[in-house]
């Protein structure tokens, strides 16, 4: 009889069940669409600020401070003065490799511009470098991926155009130059004069508007170094630092062994730049906390932000669906009363209302989780350009919530139920 | 005089079901007709087609001279309003409202509520001091004693009560016929539909239905002269 | 008693007398009204204190010395400061740089305002302390291992044709992960003296809250009006943060939209439910000869109420989730937005009143004999 009923109800009062159903989906969804973002809303974000450039710089070991102070070029041959470009490629080799987004290589060196003319800085780097890795995978490299914030008039130079040149766009209206220009540049030693051809102006707003950019072996030829690189700054996805981070930070090995363990599988950025120094023989990485410190403030501002928003729209969910079975209890008191009036137990009515709520439940629960699915989707999609993880931890949440909120819901209806009379409902309109 | 009410080979179907077949009758003024018959007969169909709560699937019913078998649900609605009482068994009270609002709310549609008016209305059912009562607070006599109150307080020209009594006990039952002895000495035109033998006695005239069909009409008493208000 | 006394009464009561599903049909609408006006709160308010938390990255805009000057006059440092308006500044250092040596080392000094460097570069990792007095110094933590320097050391800054030494206190050691590792930064009025450079500075930097469009007014403003000061956007911050910052509010703006629309059906949906539930009464106002118009205006009009009622309780309750958000979130508060919860306001209103409406056009079609007819 108990099953006869909820068929009746379910089937008879298709349109109650049906609206109960949807509210169900509705909150389902909701919290679906939402739990599923803000679990990947952190990753995500990270990875825009990667608008930011580089996170990590790498330099040689004992040539980073002489020369960096005292703006003195170290003559060739001088042993760790230099890192080797063939040991580029290992930095996608490193337990973090896959949260490394990108790097660029930077070999710099003072020039002449012209006859006699003016000391200028000329880089030579990868422009945009298809790096084909020891495991068979290519990495996408270069300034062009890495500094996104560029504005480059003309084109980009390409990697082997031995003659391509790109000059900042304040030195080249101090020296009167424009795309397509030849110039010509003398290095310190004044031998080897060189012809090189605009292809672009860089403006940065930074201290690359001032300096002329070549390909990586342009400069190595005309620097006498070649298969060495001055600087790589690389772009890695980081988790934002704890205290653990910190200590990490100021020595490693002052962890221990345990607490080394977590910090090495994490990906701090302190983490990753001790991996880099492991991997890429004679260098010194250093966070640059411009870049790594913002970005942890900005990734845990937003995802404090999505889980209070998600908080917000789980109550919401919870309050909407018990809301509507209480205003289904209330609608059927005349039928609970009569129910009553024939004998039926508390107990009784309670599971049949509770099973018509889980059966509609299911029913809604499945449709709103895969349509909350969608939602989160269409979020991916439209804001970060890419899909929304899917989350199996969300279904047994959800599921969890949706249960609480059928039980929660129900609970104001039972109190009706047990002091409903059955000759006042029934006498009562 | 032209009579108050002429229903021609009225029928009514509900899918496969013939709830009325080729109804013939025609109302005077002033008379009192009751309608008996076996549950399920069509007597309450009857009643909404007469109270214009329904539409006729097929014949005539001319209402105080108007054609009600061709008019739409706006039409109806006006009908209903201006000429029409109804007495329901369940009574049909809003559960928010007082008595006395509830009578109001006839007064409301119609034209203007009229608070001493719907107060005399219940005065006269001897429901004075419970007209501040929710109808939950009301017994089922005094329930039905608002709905007549509510049916008369527009003047209507027909008064239509399906069971008035039936779910009332006998004290109540005697006040609520009382009350309608007293609206068809007063020249109300009534029809009301019943179970009950006694209550078809103290009528006019009373017809029965058996299967949707009108299976037996008698006089129960003379029809007195008293064509007042007509 | 008027028509319009008896609406009003046949809408109040029907609201007072049924109170506990009214209660049911308000939260359900406030509810609604909550999440909607705390949303569209916290959606206005996001980019404005987010742009604050971007601040982090530091400065947004130079100014360098114009044309072929070799100095910025802090004068004119002053007068283009004056330009900008003062409640989006979070902070303007001024940098003068000059080659000195510290004990008998050539190395680069940056004489600066603590204080604004501090503001500007929130990025800054100072071991020790920022100095307070004039006699205070922070190194780079290059600079500290190349001269084996520790905090609380004193040290011997001495400048080019100039006589005189200064013993001056490291109280601080800055890491950054960049070029600040390798210069000694004392302060700004101290080395001017020692350069005789009163009043002269090398650079200036800014942190600003504002666009890349808003920056890009300003520096013109200021380029046009202070001859001396040549204004330059520092791009890899401006842009990058309108790219972020343009998805972070497109990601609250999808949000909203979602979680608005979703919880607005779930209002609607009760609504709807304790609406249906009235059939019968509509039903018999029908019967009584009630006019379809007269009943959706009836209805309509307890909607409104409600809506009202709800939408007045959800759009105060919306502003203090918003405002729990902003404090737990960004550490700040907001202010109230009349706008806003006039927006709110209206849109719960407009939201029940159409959740009443729909189940009662979809009763008032049918007949009342049918409605009445058993139970
Ligand atoms: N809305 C309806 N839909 C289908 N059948 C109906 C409807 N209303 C009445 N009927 C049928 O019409 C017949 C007459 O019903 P009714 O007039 O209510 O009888 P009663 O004489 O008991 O008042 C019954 O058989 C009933 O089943
Ligand atoms: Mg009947």
């Amino acid at each position: 009889m108990f099953w006869r009923m909820l068929v009746g109800a379910l089937v008879r009062q298709r349109r109650r069940m049906l609206m109960v159903a949807l509210t169900i989906a509705l909150g389902t969804s909701l919290s679906t669409a939402m739990l599923n973002v803000m679990l990947d809303v952190g990753d995500k974000v990270n990875r825009e600020l990667k608008a930011y450039g580089a996170n990590i710089t790498v330099i040689p070991k004992s040539a980073s401070v002489l020369k960096d102070l005292y703006g003195i070029e170290a003559g060739p041959g001088a042993a760790g003065q230099y890192l080797a470009e063939a040991d580029l490629g290992k930095i996608k080799t490193i337990f973090w490799a896959h949260n490394i987004v990108t790097f660029a290589p930077f070999l710099e060196n003072k020039t002449v511009l012209g006859q006699g003319g003016r000391e200028v800085t000329l880089v030579g780097t990868w422009f945009d470098h298809s790096l084909e890795l020891p495991t068979g995978e290519v990495a996408e490299t270069g300034v062009r991926p890495l500094k996104t914030w560029w504005q480059v008039e003309g084109g980009w130079v390409k990697d082997d155009d031995p003659r391509g040149a790109m000059v900042g766009s304040l030195l080249a209206s101090s020296a009167g130059l424009r795309t397509g220009d030849d110039f010509e540049i003398t290095p310190p030693g004044g031998a080897g004069k060189e012809r090189l051809t605009i292809r672009g102006i860089v403006s940065s707003g930074g201290s690359e508007d001032e300096q002329i950019f070549v390909p990586l072996a342009t400069a190595q030829k005309l620097a006498g170094l070649p298969g060495k690189v001055g600087r790589i700054e690389v772009s890695a996805i980081t988790t934002p630092e704890n205290d653990l981070a910190r200590r990490a930070a100021q020595n490693p090995k002052s962890l221990s062994l345990k607490d080394w363990e977590t910090w090495y599988c994490t990906a701090y950025v302190s983490a990753i730049a001790y991996q880099i120094e492991e991997a890429v023989a004679g260098s010194r990485a250093k966070p640059i906390r411009q870049v790594a410190e913002s970005e942890g403030v900005i990734l845990q501002k937003t995802q404090l932000l999505m889980l209070l928003i998600t908080v917000l729209s789980l109550i919401g969910s919870a309050l909407g669906i018990s809301n509507l079975l209480i205003a289904g209890v209330m609608e059927r008191s005349r039928e609970i009363g009569l129910l009553k009036a024939l004998g039926a137990t508390d107990g009784a009515i309670l599971w049949q209302n509770l099973a018509e709520a889980v059966a509609a439940g299911i029913a809604g629960g499945g449709a709103g989780y895969f349509s909350g699915l969608g939602f989160a989707q269409v979020i991916g999609r439209s804001v970060f350009g890419s899909a929304v993880a899917v989350n199996a931890m969300v279904i047994p949440l959800v599921a969890v919530l949706v249960i609480l909120v059928i039980l929660a819901g129900s609970l104001p209806a039972v109190r009706m139920l047990l002091s409903l009379r059955p000759a006042e409902v029934l006498h009562g309109r | 005089m032209m009579s108050l009410l002429a229903l021609r080979d009225i029928s009514k179907i509900y899918g496969s079901v013939k709830a009325l077949q080729n109804i013939n009758l025609t109302v005077q003024r002033g008379e009192w007709l009751s309608i008996m018959g076996p549950s399920g007969s069509g007597k309450t169909t009857l009643m909404n087609i007469i109270g214009c709560m329904d539409k006729a699937s097929g014949g005539t019913a001319i209402l105080d001279g108007v054609d009600i078998s061709t008019l739409n649900s706006q039409g109806l609605t006006a009908i209903r309003r201006d000429k029409i009482g109804l007495v329901f068994q369940q009574f049909h009270l809003i559960p928010y409202l007082t008595a006395l609002e509830n009578v109001m709310v006839a007064q409301y549609y119609h034209s203007m509520p009229d608070e001493q008016e719907a107060m005399a209305a219940l005065e006269r059912v001897g429901l004075k001091e419970r007209a501040k009562h929710l109808p939950s607070q009301l017994s089922g006599g005094e329930q039905q004693r608002v709905c007549i109150a509510r049916a008369l307080i527009n003047y209507p020209m027909l008064i239509l009560a399906d069971e008035p009594t039936g779910n009332l006990d006998e004290a109540n039952e005697s006040i609520v016929l009382g009350l309608f002895q007293q609206l068809h000495r007063e020249g109300h035109t009534i029809i009301t539909v019943t179970h009950d033998p006694e209550v078809a006695e103290l009528t006019e005239r009373c017809i029965i239905l058996e299967h949707g069909r009108i299976a037996d009409q008698r006089k129960s008493r003379p029809i007195s002269g008293a064509g007042a208000g007509a | 008693m008027t028509k319009y006394a008896m609406f009003g009464k046949l809408v109040i009561h029907a609201l007072l007398r049924r109170r506990s599903r009214i209660l049911v049909a308000l939260l359900a609408v406030a509810t609604g009204a909550t999440i909607l006006s705390g949303l569209i709160t916290i959606y206005y308010d996001v980019p404005r204190q987010m742009g604050r938390e971007f601040r982090s990255y530091g400065a947004n805009l130079l100014f360098i010395p114009a044309g072929s000057n070799q100095m910025l006059l802090a004068d004119d440092l002053a007068r283009a400061g004056g330009l900008l308006p003062r409640d989006k500044v979070i902070g303007i250092a001024p940098y003068l740089y000059e080659r000195v040596k510290v004990n008998e080392q050539p190395l680069m000094a940056a004489g600066t305002i603590f204080k604004e460097v501090r503001n500007v570069s929130p990025y800054w990792h100072i071991r020790g302390q920022w100095p307070e007095k004039a006699d205070g110094i922070v190194v780079g933590a290059e600079v500290a291992e190349l001269l084996k320097l520790e905090l609380g050391q004193k040290i011997t800054l001495a400048v080019a044709h100039a006589s005189t030494e200064k013993t001056l206190t490291v109280e601080g050691i800055v890491r950054t992960g960049g070029q600040e590792e390798n210069f000694v930064f004392t302060d700004l009025a101290l080395l001017q003296q020692l350069l005789n450079k009163e009043g002269q500075l090398s650079i200036a930097q800014a942190s600003i809250m504002a666009t890349e469009d808003e920056l890009t007014a300003l520096s013109r403003n200021v380029a046009q009006n202070v001859a001396g000061v040549s204004p330059r956007l520092v791009k890899r911050v401006t842009q990058s943060e309108g790219q972020v910052l343009g998805k972070l509010q497109a990601l609250v703006y999808l949000v909203t939209i979602i979680i608005l629309l979703l919880t607005l059906i779930c209002a609607a949906t009760t609504m709807m439910a304790v609406v249906t539930e009235r059939r019968k009464e509509i039903g018999l106002k029908k019967a009584l000869g009630a006019e379809n118009s007269g009943i959706i205006r009836e209805f309509l009009g307890e909607g409104l109420v409600l809506g009202g009622l709800g939408g007045a309780i959800g759009t105060v309750l919306g502003f203090f989730f918003a405002q729990a958000v902003s404090l737990n979130v960004f550490g700040r508060a907001i202010s109230f937005q009349p706008f806003i919860a006039l927006v709110a306001f209206v849109v719960s209103i407009g939201v029940s009143g159409l959740a009443c409406l729909i189940p009662v056009k979809i009763a008032i079609d049918v007949e009342p004999a049918i409605v009445l007819r058993g139970e």
